[in-house]
């Protein structure tokens, strides 16, 4: 499969599998620390009951 | 010595200030030398031992700084004694005038005796790190000198340090031949190592030829047979250096970037600057620098000024082509990531720190800087090309530092949480073996309180999880794991996070179960929560510790019996089985001959095709999603028509049925011919006038396969109008839609049917019962392949591409089932 950054070909087995390098790791990690990772939802939403005022 | 060669002096002129005994000032004398030979050599090692051959080369090569010598000899002999010759003018022979004795043997047995503590004889001189040659000769069992001056050869030989007898004239030489021969043997009750390394010694000595273009260094080693034979001589100076330092590497840009200069200094003498780099892609930094050819490990003035140039230079460059989009300024670390550089002066007089002298005090930081940034900025003008990708890579640079600062943030404010213990949000559970307990990731807080109340909290934990709702405005449901929501599962885990912290023995837990809404948007936070454990947690996915909680979709209670079910499919069965337990299909058509009695559909055979009748419904609608018409959508469902597979598609006979049908419906078609796949395509416009088309693109898509082998299936039985007997009841459908309508309904008689929208619906005692008591439940184990599944669905919805990923996820929507682990 790819690393997820910089999609570089990894193996299973390779060191810092699913990535390519420690690097990307931190990269990927970075991302969702920041709040990157976002699914986009295609329907209205319904009334959620846990969202806070 | 058999290997003496005769090597011409071309560099000599008449006008060189005088080099004779007048020029060698004496220090200090050699007295500790054998004494204490490590602080003089810095080991007596395999360290030490090669550094005396860099002693003796040292001054060769500054013989060739200086003009005077055009090539350098280093040979190791089969008892590891060491030759070096350069044609060089030759060691002083004249009697000093300090010490009695002839220069050359002033340098041969003073320490810090030398030529290059006169200016006047040496402009800049790279054997100062050392303390001459005369450690050298301290430290062997056995030297000889041989000196080629003034048309005749002189010889002296030595034994550890002390001369036998004084340099005396041994014959002529060749009008023009100078230069100087040093042979020695390192004393073996001294040195610990006496095997000289060729690898070692032929590094040294290419880099010294990188470093002194035109200078001809080479290596023979006769230990061997054959014997062997190296030869250093770069014209390209520092810019071949780069080359060999990045061989094997991708180059950003083909030519290394080099430039040099000669100014003058405010007191005195000449700083000759040379600088050479090339980007590749890696990430790492290999910068070299060099003063007066020492490898200055630590830096010092020459390698401030060149990053503080290099820096600035790229940063102007980027602002003055408009390449920051946001407000960004590139460190130094930004610009050196992936750089390659050698960086090299010769400084007069020069002043190093250190013991080592691996570092350079020289006030030399100015003209360097002002240096660099001038030939640099000449240099991104003219090749602007190369300047684009070079500020690029060092923008991408500085969002992966800035991504990694993010990283370490999340991973190092862990540490205050450690002693005060968990997140407020984690009802944690009482048994401290971490086998036996369970962690539930419930989404949403409200669900998260039924399931603390439902746990069993000897051994459940219940961590809720907010799905950040984002671009409310644009009525968008989008979902995302927060700092904060990471953060707490980090903790809550124990294991940390990160190459060098994440420990799965940590583990405060057996079980890891995602516990989320059976809907599209339960799926899609399963998804990011798989992702992020495949991506960071790996080791949990190996050891088999997530599960995936399944919550019922349905809650079907007749009477005092309740059932939960967890799909669709699993209700549609359920309804059918209750339905076809009192009812009889009566079979219709020319199917069946005869008079009497109607044969009649009924149990398993009933329910199959009632079955086969509802997935016929669904794949229906899904090809009326493409065509947006149901009657086309009929007509298709003819099983006369042969348009099952795509060669089907080529004769147009095949599609005239389909054309004449439409035709009557109104709709106006056309038979298109599509010449790139030699078939033909019925298309018409839908209602909104847009063009549809029955062709090859939809006989490649599965629903319409499916569709059409459903379409034979259920046409044995498929004759309208349907009559259902229930007892003495007979009720006639006219279509297969209202059939299943009909028996839909019938499943549901006299029982309450409750569909659950969201795990918050559940009050806590349904909840245990259905997903979390161990008991009753059925947890979905997620394995390695279920988890890269999960991975490549998430790359598809971080895509880049956003129209295919919108696409991708409208075309998924109705679909749960793909996004299923």
């Amino acid at each position: 499969m790819k690393c997820p950054i910089c999609k570089k070909e990894v193996a299973l087995g390779d060191p810092d599998f699913p990535f390519c390098s420690e690097r990307c790791r931190l990269i990927d990690l970075g991302n969702w620390a920041s709040g990157k990772y976002v699914i986009p939802g295609a329907t209205q939403p319904p009334p959620d009951p846990d969202e806070e005022p | 010595m058999s290997t003496q060669s005769n090597m011409p002096n071309e560099v000599n002129s008449g006008s060189a200030p005088v080099y004779d005994s007048t020029s060698i000032k004496v220090l200090e004398g050699l007295e500790a030398v054998r004494l204490r030979p490590a602080m003089y050599i810095g080991s007596t090692g395999e360290l030490g031992l090669h550094h005396l051959v860099y002693e003796v080369v040292d001054n060769s090569v500054d013989e060739a700084l200086a003009g005077f010598a055009t090539e350098v000899s280093v040979t190791i002999h089969d008892d590891n004694s060491v030759t070096v010759i350069d044609n060089g003018r030759g060691i002083p022979v004249d009697i000093h005038e300090e010490e009695g004795v002839s220069a050359a043997q002033v340098v041969m047995t003073k320490l810090h005796a030398g030529g290059k503590f006169d200016s006047r004889s040496y402009k800049v001189s790279g054997g100062l790190h050392g303390v001459g040659v005369s450690c050298v000769n301290a430290l062997s069992e056995r030297l000889e000198l041989e000196i080629w001056r003034d048309g005749f050869t002189w010889q002296q030989e030595y034994a550890c340090g002390q001369p036998k007898a004084p340099l005396v004239k041994a014959g002529r030489v060749k009008a023009g031949k100078t230069g100087t021969r040093v042979t020695f043997k390192p004393d073996v009750s001294i040195m610990e190592t006496t095997v000289f390394n060729y690898d070692t010694l032929a590094t040294r000595l290419r880099q010294l030829a990188f470093l002194n273009k035109g200078l001809k260094i080479t290596l023979t080693d006769e230990r061997v047979d054959p014997i062997k034979n190296t030869e250093f001589l770069y014209s390209g100076g520092i810019a071949e250096f780069i080359r060999h330092l990045n061989r094997g590497k991708q180059v950003l840009h083909e030519k290394p970037i080099y430039f040099e200069a000669e100014r003058e200094l405010p007191n005195g003498g000449a700083l000759g600057m040379e600088v050479a780099l090339q980007y590749n892609d890696a990430y790492s930094e290999n910068i070299l620098s060099f003063a007066n050819n020492i490898n200055t490990v630590d830096g010092g003035t020459h390698l401030k000024g060149f990053y503080s140039a290099l820096t600035r230079t790229i940063n102007t460059f980027g602002q003055q082509q408009g390449l920051f989009k946001e407000q960004e300024n590139l460190t130094g670390d930004d610009v050196r990531e992936g750089l390659t550089a050698v960086i090299s002066v010769k400084v007069p007089q020069p002043q190093f720190e250190g013991q080592t002298k691996g570092k350079l005090n020289s006030d030399i930081a100015g003209p360097v800087t002002q240096f660099v940034n001038e030939k640099l900025g000449e240099y991104f003008d003219k090749n602007a090309t190369v300047g684009r990708k070079i500020v690029g890579k060092a923008i991408e640079a500085a969002r992966a530092r800035e991504a990694a600062r993010k990283a370490r943030d999340l991973t190092r404010r862990k540490g205050a949480l450690e002693s005060g213990g968990m997140p407020h949000k984690l009802a944690d559970c009482q048994e401290r073996d971490p086998e036996r307990c369970e962690l539930f990731l419930v989404e949403g807080e409200s669900a998260g309180g039924t399931a603390k109340q439902g746990r069993d909290r000897r051994f459940q934990a219940i961590l809720p999880l907010k799905g950040k709702i984002l671009n409310v405005e644009k009525a968008r449901y989008d979902k995302m794991l927060g700092h904060e929501e990471i953060r707490y599962m980090i903790t809550a885990l124990g294991t940390g996070i990160g190459k060098d912290d994440f420990d799965v023995t940590k583990l405060r837990y057996g079980k890891i179960i995602i516990m989320t809404d059976a809907d599209v948007d339960g799926a899609h936070i399963r998804t990011l929560l798989l992702t992020f454990f495949f991506r960071h947690m790996h080791e949990l996915i190996l050891r088999e510790r997530v599960f995936i909680a399944q919550p019922p979709l349905y809650r079907i209670k007749k009477g005092k019996s309740e059932k939960y079910i967890k799909d669709e499919k699993e209700f549609t069965k359920e309804i059918m089985r209750r339905a076809t337990e009192s009812l009889r299909l009566e079979i219709q058509g020319d199917s069946v001959n005869g008079s009497g009695p109607k044969p009649a559909l009924e149990g398993t055979e009933l329910r199959a095709f009632l079955l086969n009748l509802d997935e016929y419904e669904q794949m229906f609608h899904k090809v009326e999603r493409r065509l947006r018409d149901a009657r086309v959508v009929e007509v298709l469902a003819n099983v006369d028509l042969r348009l099952d597979h795509k060669f089907e598609f080529q004769e147009e006979a095949n599609l005239k049925p389909v054309f004449e049908a439409l035709t009557q419906l109104g709709l106006k078609p056309e038979m298109r011919r599509d010449e790139e796949h030699s078939s033909y395509a019925v298309v018409f416009h839908d209602q909104t006038n847009a063009e549809r088309s029955i062709g090859l693109a939809l006989a490649a898509q599965p629903e319409y396969r499916r569709f059409r082998s459903l379409s034979r299936i259920v046409a044995r039985f498929n004759h309208p109008p349907f009559v259902v007997v229930k007892a003495d009841r007979r009720e006639s459908q006219p279509d297969w839609s209202a059939l299943l309508e009909h028996v839909k309904n019938e499943g549901k008689k006299d029982a309450t049917v409750q569909r659950y929208k969201g795990l918050g619906e559940m009050n806590a005692e349904q909840l245990a019962e259905t997903t979390m008591n161990p008991e009753k439940r059925t947890l979905l184990q997620v394995r390695l392949e279920d988890a890269v599944e999960s991975e490549e669905i998430f790359s598809t919805l971080m895509g880049e591409d956003v129209e295919s990923r919108r696409k991708f996820i409208e075309e998924n929507a109705l679909d749960v089932k793909n996004l299923d682990v």
